[in-house]
C-alpha cells in the first residue's frame, strides 16, 4: 500500500502525548501528592500512578491498533457495547476533560496575578487573565491554526528537559533526606494509595493523542508513544515534584498557594528563574488547553455531522473551515467553568472530578479490549496486551477500587483541615453521567430518526444502476 | 458493488460540484493535496489531485505519493462522491478509513457538507 506523503515520527506522538498531559495544574497536584504522603517519597506515589496509567495505555494501544481512526473511543465503545452508551461516555469524557481548564485558567490566572500584580481588584483582575486565555486560545483554534508536530516537539521536549535540569539541580544544592522520611508516620500504605489517585491527574490526557494514529504509517507506534510518554511523564514529575518540595519553605507549603512552582522558582533562582517559570507555565497551560479545544471541537462537529449532537454544531467557518461553533460552546463552557472556580476557589474539586473521570475511562476502556476480544477474536491488532486477561482486569479491578477510594476520602488543605468530602463530586459525576445517558437514549434517538425522514425526502443523485449486458 | 466505470462518474460528478462551488473554493483556497481512494471490496484505486481547492483531474490507479487515503467498500464511495451518503456516519462508525492529518480529515468532510448540506 502507498504511503502516506507527510506522517508523524514517533518522537512526534510522544511530546504530542506527553505534552497534552503536561499543563500548569500539575504542579499545583504534585505538591498535593507530596503533602499527601511524605514530600520526598511522593514519587513513589508518582511512579505507581505512571505504571498504572501504563497499564491502561496498554488497553488504549490494543484499541487503537484495532480500530485507528480519530473516532477512537466512540468507535471502541460501540463496537463493544452500542452506540448509546458510547455516546453517553463519550459525551461524558468529552465534558470532563474540557472541565480542566476551569482549573487550569483558574492557576494561570494565579501566576499572571502574581507576575504583574493587583490592577483593579483581585476577582476582577483573576478573570479577565482568565477571560484573555480562553479567548486567546479560541481566538487561535476559530483560525484554523495547528501547531505544528515540530513545534509540538520543541515545546514538549524543552519543557521536560528543563524540569529534570532543574529538579536535579535542586538535588545538589538542598539534599534529600530520605531515611528520615521514610520513618516518617505519614509514609503509611493509605497515604500512598491516596496519593497515588490525585496522581493519576498529573497524566489525564496522555490518551487523547489516539486520533493521530490516522497520521503514522505503523499503527503500533501511537501505543509505543503513548507508553514512552508516560514513561518521561513519570521520571520528569518523581524528579521534580520532589525537588518542588524540597526548594519550598514549610510555611510556603502550608500557605496553600495556588503557584508552588513560581515560588520554588523564586526561592532557589531569583526573580529570574521565577520569570522563566512563567513562561514554561503559559507555555504548558497553552498547549495543554489548545490540544483539548482542537481535539474537543472536531469531536462536536464529527457527532453534529452524523446527527448525534444538533446539526448546527457542526457549522464551518467560510474562510478558515474550522469548526467555529463547536469551538465557541467550548468556549462558553470554558468561561462558565472558569466562573465556577473563580467564586468558589475550589478548583480541587475539578481535580478530583477530573481524576475519577479518568480513573472510569481507563476502566471503559479495559472492558473494551475484553468484550472485543469475545466478540471480535480473529480481527488483526497490531499490538495484543500480553498476558492474556490479566492485564485487563487488574486495570479494571485496580482504577474501580482507586474511583472507590477517591470518592471516600475528603480533600484537604494543606493544614489538614477538610475542604470537601469527596462525595460531593460522585454525585456531581453521576449527575453529569445522567445527562449524557438521558441525552444518548432519549434526544439521540429523535434527531436521528429525524434526520432519517429528511434523508428519505431526499432525491438520490446517484443514477439507477444500468443493467448488466 | 460499484464498478470501477460508476466510481469514475461519481468521482467526475464530484469534481463538477466542487469546482462549481464559489463557497468551497474560498474556503479550500489554500488545500493542495493528493488523495487516493480505495475501493477495499473491489480493490480499484483512484487518485484525485486537488490544487488550491480546485479538483485537477481524477484518474483510475493510485499515482503519486499521496497526502490523504481514504478506503470505503465501493458502493460507500460511490455514494459519498454522489452526497447521497453521509460520510462523517460512517467514518464514526469506522466504515470509512481515512489516513491523513487531522486537518485534512475534517477539510474532506467539509468538502460533502458545503456541496450536500443536507447529506
Amino acid at each position: 500500500m502507498t504511503g502516506l506523503r507527510k506522517v508523524l515520527k514517533l518522537r512526534t506522538v510522544v511530546s504530542s502525548s506527553a505534552g497534552l498531559a503536561m499543563a500548569t495544574s500539575c504542579y499545583l497536584a504534585g505538591l498535593y501528592v507530596a503533602v499527601v504522603t511524605v514530600g520526598e517519597l511522593a514519587w513513589v506515589s508518582l511512579l505507581i500512578a505512571g505504571v498504572l496509567c501504563l497499564l491502561s495505555a496498554m488497553c488504549f494501544s490494543e484499541l487503537t491498533s484495532l480500530y485507528p481512526t480519530a473516532a477512537g473511543i466512540k468507535l471502541y465503545i460501540q463496537n463493544a457495547f452500542n452506540e448509546k452508551t458510547a455516546v453517553a461516555v463519550a459525551m461524558f469524557y468529552v465534558i470532563g476533560g474540557a472541565s480542566i481548564v476551569g482549573v487550569e485558567s483558574y492557576l494561570l490566572s494565579s501566576v499572571l496575578l502574581d507576575t504583574v500584580g493587583i490592577l483593579i481588584h483581585p476577582l476582577v483582575d483573576r478573570f479577565f487573565w482568565q477571560l484573555i486565555f480562553i479567548l486567546l486560545v479560541g481566538y487561535i483554534n476559530y483560525r484554523g491554526v495547528v501547531l505544528t508536530g515540530r513545534v509540538q516537539d520543541f515545546l514538549t521536549y524543552l519543557m521536560l528537559g528543563f524540569l529534570i535540569c532543574v529538579g536535579l539541580y535542586t538535588f545538589t544544592v538542598k539534599g534529600v533526606d530520605l531515611a528520615a522520611a521514610v520513618a516518617s508516620p505519614k509514609f503509611t500504605l493509605e497515604n500512598i494509595f491516596t496519593a497515588t489517585a490525585l496522581g493519576i491527574f498529573l497524566f489525564i490526557g496522555f490518551e487523547w493523542v489516539a486520533p493521530l494514529a490516522e497520521e503514522t504509517e505503523d499503527y503500533r507506534m501511537v501505543g509505543k508513544g503513548m507508553m514512552i510518554a508516560i514513561g518521561l511523564l513519570s521520571i520528569t514529575y518523581s524528579v521534580f515534584v520532589v525537588a518542588m518540595y524540597t526548594g519550598l519553605t514549610p510555611e510556603q507549603i502550608k500557605s496553600g498557594t495556588t503557584i508552588p512552582h513560581i515560588l520554588f522558582a523564586r526561592n532557589l533562582f531569583g526573580s529570574t528563574g521565577a520569570a522563566v517559570f512563567i513562561f514554561m507555565s503559559i507555555l504548558a497551560s497553552f498547549t495543554s488547553f489548545n490540544s483539548g479545544v482542537l481535539n474537543n471541537s472536531r469531536f462536536i462537529y464529527a457527532m453534529a455531522r452524523a446527527n448525534i449532537l444538533p446539526r448546527g454544531l457542526s457549522k464551518l467557518h467560510p474562510d478558515h473551515a474550522s469548526p467555529w461553533l463547536a469551538i465557541v460552546m467550548i468556549v462558553c463552557f470554558a468561561v462558565i467553568l472558569s466562573l465556577f472556580t473563580l467564586l468558589t476557589g475550589r478548583y480541587m474539586f475539578i481535580v478530583v472530578v477530573a481524576a475519577a473521570l479518568e480513573c472510569f475511562i481507563y476502566v471503559v476502556v479495559a472492558l473494551c479490549v475484553l468484550r472485543l476480544r469475545k466478540k471480535l477474536p480473529d480481527k488483526e491488532r497490531a499490538y495484543k496486551v500480553p498476558l492474556g486477561k490479566v492485564i485487563p482486569v487488574f486495570t479494571i479491578v485496580v482504577f474501580t477500587l482507586l474511583m472507590i477510594g477517591m470518592f471516600a476520602d475528603s480533600t484537604k488543605d494543606s493544614h489538614g483541615n477538610i475542604l470537601f468530602q469527596n462525595y460531593w463530586c460522585a454525585l456531581a459525576m453521576v449527575i453529569f453521567a445522567g445527562l449524557t445517558a438521558f441525552y444518548a437514549w432519549r434526544v439521540m434517538p429523535k434527531l436521528k430518526a429525524a434526520a432519517e425522514e429528511k434523508a428519505k425526502t431526499r432525491k438520490r443523485r446517484r443514477p439507477q444502476r444500468r443493467p448488466a449486458s | 458493488m460499484a464498478t470501477s466505470a460508476e466510481i469514475m462518474e461519481a468521482l467526475e460528478d464530484y469534481k463538477i460540484q466542487c469546482n462549481n462551488n464559489k463557497r468551497l473554493r474560498r474556503m479550500q483556497r489554500d488545500w493542495t493535496k493528493l488523495l487516493h481512494f480505495i475501493a477495499e471490496d473491489t480493490g480499484d484505486k483512484f487518485t484525485m489531485d486537488v490544487i488550491k481547492g480546485e479538483i485537477i483531474n481524477n484518474k483510475e490507479g493510485a499515482e503519486g505519493t499521496p497526502d490523504v487515503i481514504i478506503t470505503a467498500t465501493s458502493e460507500d464511495m460511490c455514494d459519498m462522491f454522489w452526497g447521497d451518503l453521509n460520510p462523517a456516519q460512517k467514518y464514526l462508525d469506522g466504515e470509512i478509513r481515512v489516513k491523513a492529518s487531522q486537518e485534512d480529515v475534517q477539510r474532506i468532510d467539509a468538502i460533502t457538507m458545503i456541496i450536500w448540506p443536507d447529506a
